[in-house]
């Protein structure tokens, strides 16, 4: 089975966890012998196979260049697009619409997108807005290379490739799934960007699937986009075991206590600082508190810290590399993950895996599947201030949370997820679950 | 008589390295050798080496009429020696003219006088060290770093009785509306101070080169005109002192070569030496020259020479600075206590005042300003790369 991916991050081009998600997904699914094409918003025009293991750890970009392809390393090209000047309707989007004719088949597709719904995808892509003119160029892009492409099922991740899906379902009538890594609603704490919410409802309402990274997630999108329960199916995150297992090294004589995710509200930076505050208040022993990753947040976040006059008790790491991250998880004795809406939070896997003990939010998906973890609604600061003092008081307890975590976390593999992806792809390409 | 009072600020700071978290323990090269090399190495082609040249024909063409005064930090003249012996050659020359003072201050250009008196105290003390070592030349005229003054530090400095005079910026908020053509008295009787004019020292020190200022293009004859209108504020025949403080890389760093700032300086001072009743001062000098006495002045709160506010805001105006600043002195004390010889110089060149200009988030115009002299891409990165290496120095400071 020959599967068409889109996607708007990679190794080594990782933002969040979407990245990371991907690849350990891909490697699974090529393994067991999915033939996968991905499309990443590359400038140049290129896509990049994926068959094997090998490949998916280092995907090699393909150029059509007329009659033969040509392999580059993916790290060669410039990431981003460039910013496209002014707002417009995609004229390549608005021929194709034009053109196309209702088929003359029998079957009939379930979730059949309506002419109007690819219309007003096109005038949402319109309008003067960096990141969603970058999302135009990517669905005309994506729907150019397709050309060259033979597949047999669209699968989609996060809204910055919906459009591009939804076209494409259109034009060749195949299934599409679209893959859910966090909608707006986690992102923005609320309502977020309206046009993207416009796209995640008609992306997950017109796809022939939905695979939602968490039960947390699949009522965040019955509820407020409406999907249908009986399309949406979860597959969890899982975990993919670094090639050498990882090393505990100390930099501090104290014990450590990380926050590890982009400084943004979504994640809890805020609420960390607050806990790192109470226990400096509260605990007589010193703490030392890390604050890995870049976002927003991070100026607000950095004079707020500052002003405890803590010298150098809560430290700030600055944007961190992905053997940076691991370094970070190295030195940390525990994690905490308080993020107030979190679809799954991969990071609370990483940290299990490097023996670190863990308090994760309640509002995360992660917390549905794991189970040595301290489970705290994000706003519990009080309770996650005890815990992490119960456990700085009692070293054995602290030992053995963090041995029992890194054994756990080695059932989460990719490989069942795989499987469960692939039953998915089986009920709609073979058993045409999307046809009546 | 009016008198003209040139002195000039002569300081590189050791800027830190790139100093990662995950260096802590692994690394000791807390201070950026190759980037500090090339700064150095910039300026002494673009600004040491023409101006002293400059300065010293200048000098002897006037048979000593024509006169300066240098204030030269440990830490430039450490780089100096280490990275262009030349240089430090050049002003060893300059000052066997006999036209140049050498002022005293603290050796690491620091903010000690704000932190730690102690401290403060001994980095003038190594910095006098310093002058008499290197120069034969014992300096009785303090200034502070970036001319910060309050009421207080003539106090301090009362333990250094040879000090006799001290610099300070002619911020309107202490002057009131009054000129900084006439010396004042220290609120406590004990010092002479002088007031820098800061609007003709910025017309040259920042404007000169500035095509949106309507009085570009400055020529030297406009400004001397400035200077000479002076005199017309005083009809009782007293002494005045026109102090002309600024950045030594004024020339030819700040302003570049090619905006004509040294042709622009040599004329100024041509001009001025054919003037009678125009004379060029060493700051010590002022006490025998004077014919009335000062007027006292008090000034309860710190002003100094930087951004518009002219207090310490450029070094203290968030809580990165202060929390970096207070950590920083709070580790010095630890590391004298337990005699750390190894890490104590490196504190001391840790207070150094220009890692927290870094750090300054103030916008607007001083924002761009301290951008444009710092090497760092955001207050942000320099404040984790120097909580970093105080870390490993706590660190270090346990064993």
């Amino acid at each position: 089975m020959k599967v068409l991916m889109l996607t708007w991050e990679y190794p080594p081009f990782i933002v969040g966890g979407l990245g990371v998600a991907c690849h350990g997904l891909f490697k699974a699914l090529a393994e067991k012998g999915i033939k996968i094409y991905m499309i990443l918003p590359t400038q140049e025009k290129v896509f990049f196979e994926i068959f094997s293991s090998w490949e998916a750890d280092y995907p090699t970009a393909k150029k059509w260049d007329k009659k033969h392809f040509e392999p580059v390393p993916l790290k060669f090209y410039e990431f981003h697009y460039l910013e496209p000047k002014g707002a417009y309707l995609s004229p390549q989007l608005v021929s194709i619409i034009k053109k196309w004719e209702p088929p003359k088949f029998k079957t009939k597709i379930l979730y059949e997108i309506p002419t109007e719904v690819l219309e007003r995808l096109n005038f949402l892509l319109s309008q003067e807005n960096s990141l969603i003119s970058k999302v135009r160029t990517y669905t005309e892009n994506v729907i150019e290379i397709s050309k060259n492409l033979d597949f047999n099922l669209i699968h989609a991740h996060d809204w910055l490739t919906y459009t591009a899906g939804l076209f494409l379902k259109k034009f060749y009538r195949i299934p599409l799934v679209t893959h859910i890594h966090a909608t707006e609603f986690d992102r923005a704490l609320g309502f977020g960007h309206p046009i993207i919410h416009e796209i995640e409802y008609l992306g997950l309402n017109f796809s022939d699937r939905v695979i939602a990274v968490s039960k947390y997630t699949s009522n965040i999108i019955k509820e407020h986009y409406k999907v249908s329960g009986e399309k949406i199916k979860v597959v969890y995150n899982a975990f993919l075991p670094p090639l050498e297992k990882p090393q505990k090294f100390k930099k501090f004589r104290e014990p450590v206590i990380l926050f590890l995710g982009r400084l943004t509200i979504q994640k809890g930076p805020g609420i960390f600082l607050e806990f790192a505050k109470k226990i400096i208040n509260t605990y007589g022993k010193k703490v030392r508190f890390l604050i890995a990753g870049a976002g927003e947040m991070e100026r607000h976040l950095m004079l707020e810290a500052a002003s405890l006059g803590m010298g150098t008790q809560i430290m700030f790491t600055g944007f961190l590399t992905r053997q940076e991250v691991e370094s970070a998880l190295s030195m940390s004795d525990i994690v905490v993950m308080p993020s107030p809406s979190e679809p799954f939070g991969l990071v609370a896997l990483e940290a299990m895996s490097f023996g670190c003990a863990l308090i994760v939010s309640k509002q995360s998906g992660v917390s549905e599947i794991i189970e040595n973890a301290y489970k705290v609604d994000f706003w519990d600061v009080e309770k996650m201030v005890n815990i992490v003092i119960d456990l700085l008081e009692n070293p054995d307890k602290l030992k053995e949370s963090q041995k029992k975590a890194q054994e756990e976390v080695q059932k989460f593999r990719w490989s069942d997820r795989a499987e469960e992806v692939i039953g998915i792809y089986r009920e709609l390409v073979f058993n045409k679950a999307c046809f009546i | 008589m009016l008198y003209i009072i040139f002195y000039f600020q002569v300081h590189q700071p050791f800027r830190i390295s790139k100093y990662k978290i995950f260096d802590i323990k692994d690394l000791v090269v807390y201070f950026d050798e190759e980037l500090n090399k090339y700064i150095f190495n910039k300026v002494s082609e673009r600004c040491y080496l023409p101006a002293n040249n400059l300065f010293k024909e200048l000098i002897e063409a006037s048979d000593g009429r024509f006169k300066i005064s240098f204030s030269i930090t440990g830490t430039f003249i450490e780089q100096a020696k280490k990275y262009r012996p030349d240089v430090y050659e050049s002003f060893l020359d300059l000052v066997k003219t006999g036209g140049v003072e050498l002022l005293n201050e603290t050796y690491y250009h620091s903010l000690s006088s704000i932190f730690d008196l102690n401290e403060f105290l001994e980095q003038v003390k190594e910095h006098e060290e310093l002058i008499k070592r290197e120069f034969g030349f014992i300096p009785t005229v303090f200034r502070n770093t970036e001319l910060i003054y309050f009421d207080k530090l003539s106090d301090i400095l009362l333990s250094l009785p040879q000090i006799k005079t001290i610099l300070i910026e002619g911020a309107d908020k202490i002057l009131k509306g009054e000129s900084p053509l006439y010396p004042r008295i220290s609120y406590n009787h004990a010092h002479l101070l002088l007031l820098k004019h800061y609007k003709l020292s910025d017309d040259i020190a920042f404007r000169f080169s500035d095509k949106a200022w309507d009085q570009y293009p400055l020529t030297a004859e406009k400004y001397v005109s400035w200077v000479k209108n002076l005199t017309l504020i005083e009809r009782e025949g007293k002494n005045l002192y026109l102090n002309l403080f600024m950045d030594y890389e004024t020339f030819g760093e700040h302003q570049w070569k090619e905006s004509g700032i040294f042709e622009f300086i040599k004329r100024v001072i041509e001009l001025l030496l054919k003037e009678k009743d125009i004379v060029f001062l060493l700051p010590s000098e002022v006490n025998y020259t004077l014919n009335y006495k000062p007027k006292t002045i008090s000034v309860p709160e710190p002003t100094s020479w930087a951004d518009i506010e002219r207090d310490l805001s450029a070094w203290l105006s968030n809580s990165l600075q202060w929390n970096a600043m207070k950590t920083c002195y709070e580790l010095l004390k630890k590391a004298k206590e337990k005699e750390r010889k190894d890490l104590i110089p490196i504190l001391k060149k840790l207070t150094t005042s220009d890692h927290f200009y870094y750090m300054c988030i103030k916008y607007f115009q001083d924002g761009d300003v301290h951008k444009y002299f710092s090497p760092y891409s955001s207050p942000e990165e320099v404040y984790r790369y120097y909580m970093n290496i105080l870390s490993d120095i706590e660190e270090k400071l346990e064993e």
